[in-house]
């Protein structure tokens, strides 16, 4: 196997090579944890106990770590009741203290024709509105309102407001 | 109040880990957490004590360490995997780096420079550690070396091989576990 072969698949490889050597690493912290953790338990495969070593070389923490993890602790450890209860109230109460919310109960379901009756009877609201509008509106042109003259407004100008709202009404002041 | 305590010993603390103790703990139970808490703080206490340079720290430090466990839904303690180690071995090193980190993070105490005397002012050069790159960190030595000599030396895996004194087989071994980590790590799809 040579690296600058014509093949796909070695010349892919021989970029993705190239391409993590100008890549900086951001360990993953969790996955970092397990690496270390079973490196101190001898659990590796031999290439990963290999790049744990390395690792741990860089890094004199990480193999502090590994050391107190791997250490026998012959000495009794103690903790203190005030420490274990202040850690355990950190999580409130669970499943044992949780209390069930009764949500109202949803609408009844409604029957099909409901909702039929109710846009029926909307459209026939709907028509006798525009018939009575009309009916209204037809025998207006025979109102004696239409026929008088002179100054006073007729009814075009009542059913049509803009004239009188454009009417100059300084035209018949005196200053 | 009385000052009990709960202690452990190595021995008990392999006892710890007979048991899961998580299963019913990552659905929230409350119990299970206070178990967990009484099971493990011995182990942390002593984990942080190790990291601790004050012993007033401690306290605070093996709090910090259980907020980080049970932080975003036991995020951390999700991440946990029994068939890669011990959970006292995991909790441990967890512990551990929680505390340096907490450490890190606080304000050191000040004091105005000129009340220090000069020779004390005096700083030793420090070399900057060079930056990890992803194939430190994802390969071994030995992975790194082979790929370095089939990519970047482009010598043939025979030529290797002579040169490691190793078996071809060993070489193309090395060669193919170590493509599978880049090529995960860069989620592609080459064959």
């Amino acid at each position: 196997m040579r690296a600058q072969g014509t093949s796909g698949a070695p010349r892919r490889d021989q970029e993705l090579w190239r391409r993590s050597q100008d890549i900086e690493a951001s360990l993953d912290e969790t996955e970092n944890f397990l690496d270390l953790a079973a490196f101190a338990e001898n659990r590796l495969d031999d290439d990963d106990t290999a790049r744990i070593a390395a690792l741990i070389a860089r890094d004199a923490a990480m193999a502090e770590d590994v050391a107190a993890a791997r250490a026998p602790t012959a000495v009794e450890m103690v903790a203190a009741e005030d420490v274990i209860a202040r850690a355990a109230g950190l999580v409130a109460g669970g499943r044992s203290e949780a209390m069930l919310i009764a949500f109202p109960a949803p609408w009844p379901a409604r029957k099909p024709w409901y909702g039929a009756a109710t846009w029926s009877g909307l459209a026939a609201a709907i028509a006798f509105a525009g018939w009575l509008g009309f009916d209204l509106g037809s025998g207006l042109s025979n109102t004696p309102l239409l026929s008088r003259g002179g100054d006073e407004p007729s009814a075009s100008e009542l059913l049509d407001p803009a004239p009188l709202m454009l009417r100059d009404f300084t035209e018949n002041s005196q200053i | 109040m009385p000052a009990r305590s709960h202690s452990l010993n190595r021995v008990g603390e392999r006892w710890l880990d007979q048991v899961d103790p998580l299963a019913d703990l990552l659905t929230g139970d409350k119990r299970s957490w206070d178990s967990f808490v009484r099971r493990y703080a011995a182990l942390i206490v002593a984990a942080v004590r190790g990291v601790a340079s004050h012993t007033g720290d401690i306290e605070d430090l093996t709090q910090e360490v259980f907020v980080r466990l049970c932080k975003d839904d036991f995020r951390l303690l999700r991440s946990y995997d029994s068939t890669r180690a011990s959970l006292s071995t995991w909790i441990t090193i967890v512990a551990r780096s929680t505390a340096r980190d907490a450490l890190r993070r606080r304000r050191p105490d000040s004091v105005p420079i000129d009340g220090v005397p000069e020779m004390y002012l005096k700083v030793d050069a420090v070399e900057p550690l060079p930056k990890l790159k992803l194939p430190e960190a994802l390969l071994s030595p030995r992975q790194r070396e082979i790929l370095g000599m089939l990519y970047d030396l482009e010598m043939d895996v025979a030529e290797i091989a002579a040169k490691l004194g190793i078996d071809p087989q060993t070489v193309r071994s090395a060669h193919h576990k170590a493509m599978l980590k880049l090529r995960a790590h860069f989620k592609t799809d080459i064959a």
